[in-house]
């Protein structure tokens, strides 16, 4: 139990830019969408990633789970590092760090029941077929959502109940770190808020480890114990929540709270408050 | 039981009539014995060139072979030849369509270069070519023997993969981008699970467009072979075949020669395109919100 659940030393990640002729050529660029990060995330943490589009905060979330791998660093997962665990892709540790995705219509397969997902992700962690129904319907109400939707197809949900299920296929591989990109940006404000008390609820009773990805300080604050501030693919800032957003040290944080509409950043807000905080940040 | 329950819903009358004219095709074309009226290579020298009647409904030709057995027998030669080189098209076009977009990177580029390079070879030419050097006789591969059509199925299935393999790329690149398919690889699911379970079958209703219309191409590339002579070979009945004998009789008044093979071929490629379009708005997930305005 000692140690960070999430460590990254030194992780960069740069994409060529230009075409072929371009690199043939030498006059090739690299693009670095995160340089030089170094993090460490403890078990049970709530952190919340803030930072303007292109700060490089997608880029850490796919890198964490293994969609992409580093140019240069490492990412340990537990004390091992990932690119050693990746060599066994469907390995043990697959279950323990999954993610939530920001774009709800593109999150599920429009072929697939909810059941049927939610059935097949069950079988991949190795559940046994006569348990997978009642452990699918177990996970609808984890999220809040009825057994009726069990034989639904994507596009006959709501946009806050396919995140809702996303969310379900995430924890049904008992993950201990859950990473959420964005989750609630493309919801309305009144799913948003219902979204964010759900995963306040679950990283309580479930104990999870999560890394929130948002560019939204309102919704952080409500939710999160740490905040990383991170410009240009690099951090600028980190530390508990409520004392970086109180008294930021960093210029780019100062601007970052200074363009939330009024009332907001200041005021003590508890998990109660979720909703008001992102409905008039919304 | 679900999808045709579906089908019956969602199918407008257009998508029946492409469905009954294709099931009424391929249906002749099985039981081409049992209905037909006559047998389609008995010549009848005393009844040639009879007008349409009531013994012979579409007449008879220049031999006094019936032509409504032979229109149903060539069904078998067109049915074959469309069918076939779909199906070897579609298997050989979609996997690579498939592996390319899956894969991506250095393998993509060389599976879509060969891709381009099989377009590029006038294939329909070659056929002919071939045929014409390998003469029409059957083909002989170890002890099996296979009629000269086995040919023209593999040589116009090479032909259509290309179109297969660009459908299938195209929509297959989008999908493989997709947030559930990533979601899939995270939980460990095997490279086969996720392309033919996540990305393949949303890459479908295309594919399945392209195949009909391609079904309705080859019967028409089936009739152009056997009208040049090197398809199916006489005295065996195919509307190809059929259209070539008929070119005597448009100057000497036998209207009934060229017109029942022409309609056949017309017919039938309307409705595979109808049946088409249908399958099409089956195969679409949000046909429900269709069925409710209908």
């Amino acid at each position: 139990m000692s140690g960070p659940i999430l460590a990254l030393r030194g992780v960069t990640k740069s994409y060529p830019q230009g075409g072929l002729l371009d690199r043939l050529l030498g006059r090739a660029s690299n693009f670095v969408a995160l340089d030089d990060v170094t993090l460490q995330i403890a078990r049970g943490d709530v952190v919340g990633i803030v930072g303007e589009s292109g700060s490089g905060k997608s880029t850490l979330a796919s890198l964490a789970v293994g969609l992409t791998r580093p140019t240069t660093g490492e990412i340990l997962l537990d004390g091992e590092p990932l690119a050693a665990l990746m060599r066994d892709h469907a390995g043990p540790w697959r279950r323990r760090i999954q993610m939530v995705f920001q774009d709800s219509g593109s999150a599920l397969n429009p072929r697939k029941t909810i059941a049927r997902c939610l059935a097949q992700t069950l079988a991949l962690r190795g559940v046994p077929r006569a348990t997978r129904e009642d452990e699918s319907m177990a996970l609808l109400a984890l999220v809040g959502l009825g057994s009726e939707m069990a034989p639904r197809l994507p596009h006959e949900l709501s946009g806050g109940q396919r995140q809702r299920v996303g969310l379900a296929r995430a924890l049904a591989m008992k993950p201990d770190i859950l990473i959420a990109d964005e989750p609630v940006s493309s919801l309305d404000v009144s799913l948003q808020a219902q979204v964010i008390n759900l995963l306040s609820r679950l990283t309580r009773e479930l104990g999870l480890t999560l890394l929130f990805i948002s560019h939204d300080l309102a919704v952080v604050r409500t939710l999160c114990t740490r905040i990383i501030v991170m410009r240009k693919g690099r951090i600028v800032e980190e530390g508990p929540c409520l004392d970086v957003l109180a008294r930021p040290a960093h210029p780019y944080t100062q601007l970052l709270i200074s363009s939330v509409p009024k009332g907001i950043a200041g005021r003590r807000a508890p998990a109660a408050a979720a909703a008001s905080a992102t409905s008039s940040v919304g | 039981m679900n999808r045709l329950a579906r089908l019956a819903r969602a199918a407008d009358w257009t998508g029946w009539l492409g469905a009954a004219i294709v099931v009424v095709m391929i249906g002749a074309a099985l039981l081409a014995p049992l209905v037909a009226p006559y047998d389609p290579v008995a010549i009848s020298i005393e009844h040639r060139l009879s007008a349409p009647d009531a013994a012979h409904w579409l007449g008879t030709d220049q031999a006094g072979r019936d032509v409504l057995s032979r229109i149903i027998h060539g069904a078998r030669a067109s049915l074959a030849v469309g069918i076939g080189a779909v199906i070897i098209g579609a298997l050989l076009g979609v996997s690579a369509g498939l592996f390319a977009a899956y894969k991506g990177g250095l393998g993509d580029q060389i599976t879509m270069r060969i891709v381009d390079g099989v377009a590029s070879i006038p294939l329909l030419v070659w056929a002919i070519a071939i045929v014409g050097i390998l003469g029409v006789g059957p083909v002989t591969i170890g002890s099996l023997q296979f009629p000269n059509e086995v040919k023209i199925v593999t040589l116009v299935g090479c032909l259509f993969s290309p179109v297969f393999a660009r459908v299938t790329y195209a929509v297959a690149r989008r999908i493989v981008g997709a947030d559930y398919v990533k979601a899939r690889y995270l939980q460990g699911a095997s490279h086969w699970q996720i392309a033919l379970g996540e990305v393949l079958p949303n890459c479908l209703s295309p594919i399945i467009v392209q195949a009909t219309l391609l079904v309705a191409i080859g019967i028409v590339i089936e009739a152009s072979i056997s009208f040049v002579g090197l398809g199916v070979q006489p005295p065996q009945p195919s509307w190809g075949t059929m259209l070539s004998d008929a070119r005597n009789a448009l100057y000497s008044g036998e209207w009934w020669l060229p017109v029942f093979p022409g309609i056949a071929i017309s017919v039938t490629v309307i409705g595979f395109n109808l049946l088409g379009d249908a399958v099409r708005d089956l195969f679409d997930p949000r046909n429900e919100a269709r069925t409710l305005v209908a």
